[in-house]
């Protein structure tokens, strides 16, 4: 086989990085149910590890990543399969005994999951869990333990005192970090990460990312990161292998990827990604979404969405090749198409000049001194007050795109749900075009009419913010009942639907039919049915694929432009607003700390606070400069 | 209620819902029958169950009797066909109420929160803390009873179960951000409650409507036992019971008859229940 030959070849080169292999994969496969009718999850993929080398899993959600690393420690949900060989330091891990893995799982491999917020006990301080991890050694007696596990913290940044401390009392990276050393404990000699970073700001996620890297070196330990996001992965792993649709496309040194791409997938992955540096013309996506495995059985799976595609992509499954030193792809015509795909980077390489800014002067929403503390009641104890907004002001002008940036805490959101009147602030003002809404509940019911069809939002989360009992026709129906002057819902709500893409047909569908970009693309049909003047945008994109992200952006995008609707952008992603606004401003703790117009402040940063979060975008990430910083570990606690 | 909830649970790690189901089927049909007997009891009986006759008094099953006679010579299969009626309507009519005010105090707190919420808990709390059967009994024996008061009765000390439960699952949904983005569009309360809470909810509401309906029928049965709710002339099985007791060496039957239509009908509604609720909670696909 093709996979073997290739495998075979990249020994010679691989090995160069340590002299070993921890870790052969060989034709994997996934199955979920019984053999005939069963899916295919994850097919033929073949990968080696040497001994102290990085590698990044990349591709979007259903791309068979992550059940390819649960394949390797054993751990696939019930009900799936795997076939196939996985040797790891001569131990045969398919179908492995329970006796073999307790030998293995923990003390050689080691698996960092994704959530820091679910994955520890809440009953259990954070020293509990390292215990539990660590060696159980009769000779230590409890001082030692201690000091051991104290050492253990250190070596994630964290303070000794950390280990009395239970979960509840922990910033999401300070658990991340709690999580690796407990993953750690075993002093394991392959770690595979599953998406560490991705539930994390990105100031942690920066912090995060570098520890892992450090610790990495440090220990020579191999290390496997999952992530969907190949600037992450860029930043930490020395090759990156990239899978779509339980396929392997292409695997590269990290390095060579990031301009040199192997795959029209991997480049239409890489261009999906908005740069941070500067304002790109046009967003490209890839056109559709990731096919199931089972669906591409003879043909190239990506020839679908490829721009390239040629009848002998469909004829058969194209073989993963060796295309250069250490490189393999499964792209039939590379040889031809090498160019082309390396020149679509400069799509995203030229810096376009962002679009002029509005006049400043009629501004449709002014914020004055807007101020909210949250107070949570506690059944023993001193309540806790929470300053999330602390005198905020601010203005959009008409068609302008403000963006609003920040970590998780700072304020971001209460400002959104506050010009909503879903929070009401405890001072300050909110005029929309006029009205004075800073108390919707005062307002009369015609006034609080006019309000809510002044400002609509779209929501963060797209799996929650449609109803899923209801059929998409019939949530876009309700807001054009409520908008009243509709002749024929049936052909508005089609329209709309076309507005955002969407086929006419999807009226009839329910929202668990839908793609999470698809839902967004109905949440946003649902905010423009109303046709308000002021968009508020949470976070939209934050829980979608890099693909999925670049359509509902520049499809944002399209609508502001010819509705010429005000926005308020929030995010916590950089490179996400250096596309989509025009100003931005920058939260911390409820204030103000910078804003300006985007160039301006994200060229020349003048807060520190900016500057931190501009130094952790990854992408940016380069060398070990911030893991010297202290600033970075304490800010959370 | 707690328990119809574990059971629900296990059922669903079992996943169960592969199996044919042959129990929900079952439990169905029980229904089904005991439905078609509460509106026509009397016209199926094979005997008037209003027909004496002193002759046979207290006869064990036989001689067209299909399970014998009481003191007055009454067919007891009659008796207790015609009997569906007295005692299953109140117990669905509490049930039905349980289920309109429950869901809609209970989402309503939910839904509002702060006063609203404050004022419906403390509610759910004081009826709670009253030990209900006592209540009723003193209340039923001091205004002297009459069947549509027991009804009345027991619907408000049956209704803080409905409330909680509702409450409860209204609370996950209405922190969801299509609740939300309902409001944002200006859609009232009251149509953001039924049109997008309510149908979300369903499975909860469903199992919890069939569960009162079970309670309220064994509080009916037993407050008929002990002489309250039904007419003395109205053949309920509650009361069927307590008649036979006296009687159980002579017609056993007369007592352990309606026992069993309980326990049947109680079943079969607790595990209908479990049933819907583990079937809509799959079915509803959370994501």
């Amino acid at each position: 086989m093709t996979n073997f030959t290739t495998s075979t070849q990249l020994d010679e080169t691989e090995r160069a990085v340590d002299g070993a292999t921890i870790l052969t994969v060989n034709a994997l496969r996934v199955t979920a149910g019984a053999a005939p009718g069963g899916r295919t999850l994850v097919s033929e993929v073949s990968f080696q590890l040497g001994r102290g080398e990085t590698l990044g899993v990349v591709g979007e959600s259903g791309s068979g990543k992550s059940l390819t690393a649960k394949a390797v420690v054993g751990l696939l949900p019930g009900g799936l399969r795997a076939q196939g060989s996985i040797d790891f330091a001569g131990h045969q891990l398919i179908d492995a005994t329970h006796r073999t893995w307790r030998t293995l799982r923990g003390p050689r491999i080691s698996l960092l999951l994704q959530d820091p917020f679910t994955m520890l006990n809440p009953l259990q301080t954070a020293g509990t869990h390292l215990a539990e991890s660590l060696r159980r050694d009769k000779s230590l007696d409890r001082g030692a333990r201690r000091a051991e596990i104290a050492r253990r913290l250190g070596e994630v940044g964290l303070a000794p005192e950390v280990a009395d401390q239970y979960p509840f009392q922990l910033s999401g990276g300070m658990r991340q970090r709690v999580a690796l050393a407990a993953a750690l404990a075993r002093d394991p000699e392959l770690l595979i990460a599953d998406e560490p970073t991705t539930a994390l700001d990105v100031t942690t996620q920066a912090e995060v990312l570098q520890l892992l890297k450090d610790i990495q070196r440090r220990r020579g330990m191999s290390l496997m990161l999952i992530t969907h996001d190949l600037r992450v992965a860029f930043s930490i792993c020395d090759r990156v292998q990239v899978m779509y649709a339980g396929l392997l496309m292409e695997q590269s040194p990290a390095a060579v990827l990031a301009t040199d791409p192997g795959h029209p997938y991997s480049a239409g992955l890489l261009i999906a990604d908005p740069p941070v540096t500067h304002y790109v013309a046009e967003l490209t996506a890839i056109p559709g979404s990731v096919p199931h495995a089972e669906d591409v059985v003879d043909t190239c799976a990506f020839a679908a969405r490829c721009s390239w595609v040629k009848p002998e992509c469909t004829a058969a499954k194209p073989p993963l090749v060796s295309v250069g030193p250490s490189r393999t792809s499964a792209c039939l015509r590379l040889d031809e198409i090498r160019e082309e795909l390396r020149s679509t980077l400069d799509r995203i390489d030229d810096p376009a000049p962002p679009p002029a800014l509005p006049a400043a002067d009629n501004a449709v929403v002014t914020v004055t001194e807007l101020r909210k503390t949250f107070h949570t009641r506690r059944l023993v104890g001193k309540a806790r007050h929470t300053m999330a907004l602390d005198g905020v002001n601010l203005q959009i002008a008409h068609g302008e795109s403000v963006g609003v940036v920040g970590e998780t805490g700072s304020g971001k959101t209460t400002i959104a749900r506050s010009l909503l009147g879903l929070v009401t602030p405890d001072s300050g003002q909110i005029s929309l075009d006029g009205m004075d809404v800073s108390n919707y509940r005062r307002l009369s019911r015609l006034t609080r009419r006019e309000a809510r069809r002044f400002v609509q939002m779209v929501f963060q989360d797209p799996y929650t913010s449609l109803n899923p009992s209801l059929s998409i026709g019939t949530t876009l129906r309700e807001v054009l009942s409520v908008r009243g002057d509709v002749t024929d819902p049936g052909e508005e709500v089609a329209s709309l639907l076309g507005r955002v893409g969407l086929p006419a047909s999807y009226a009839q569908r329910r929202p668990a039919t839908l793609s999470g970009g698809e839902r967004q693309r109905v949440a946003i049909a649902r905010a423009i049915a109303l046709r308000p003047r002021l968009l508020v945008c949470d976070e939209p994109v934050a829980a979608l694929d890099v693909s999925a992200q670049a359509q509902v952006l520049e499809l944002l995008r399209d609508i502001r432009r010819s509705d010429e609707l005000s926005t308020l952008f929030i995010t916590h992603d950089l490179s996400v607003v250096r596309q989509m606004t025009d100003r931005i401003i920058v939260l911390y703790h409820g204030q103000i700390v910078e804003a300006g117009d985007t160039a301006t402040v994200l060229d020349n940063p003048q807060h520190t606070y900016t500057q931190r979060l501009l130094k952790a975008a990854p992408g940016v990430l380069s060398g070990a400069d911030h893991a010297a910083d202290p600033a970075w570990g304490e800010g959370e606690a | 209620m707690i328990a119809a909830n574990v059971t629900a649970e296990l059922g669903g790690r079992r996943g169960a819902r592969r199996r044919i189901p042959v129990l929900p089927l079952l439990c169905g049909l029980v229904l089904l029958v005991v439905l078609v007997c509460v509106f026509g009891g009397t016209a199926l009986a094979p005997d008037d169950p209003t027909a004496q006759n002193p002759l046979l008094s207290v006869s064990p099953p036989g001689g067209g009797h299909l399970l014998g006679t009481d003191q007055l010579g009454h067919d007891v299969f009659s008796l207790l066909l015609a009997g569906t009626f007295p005692s299953v309507v109140g117990p669905l009519a509490v049930a039905l109420g349980c289920l309109g005010i429950g869901a809609a105090l209970g989402m309503s707190g939910a839904y509002f929160g702060g006063v609203t919420d404050t004022i419906v808990n403390r509610f759910t709390d004081l009826v709670y803390a009253l030990p209900a059967l006592l209540i009723a009994i003193v209340v039923l024996g001091v205004v002297g009873g009459g069947y549509w008061l027991t009804a009345g009765v027991l619907l408000f000390l049956s209704l803080p179960y409905e409330i909680r439960l509702c409450r409860s699952a209204a609370l996950v949904q209405v922190r969801l951000h299509y609740v939300d983005a309902a409001r944002t569009i200006g859609i009232s309360p009251a149509r953001s409650l039924f049109r997008h809470v309510l149908p979300n909810i369903m499975p909860t509401v469903i199992a919890t409507f069939l569960l009162d309906f079970v309670n309220a029928l064994i509080s009916f049965a037993a407050l008929s036992y002990l002489g309250f709710g039904v007419q003395p002339s109205s053949p309920s099985w509650g009361r069927m019971l307590s008649q036979g007791q006296s009687l159980i060496t002579q017609n056993p039957w007369l007592s352990i008859a309606p026992a069993v239509l309980i326990i049947i009908t109680g079943a079969s509604a607790t595990l209908l229940g479990d049933w819907a609720y583990e079937r809509l909670t799959a079915a509803g696909g959370t994501r």
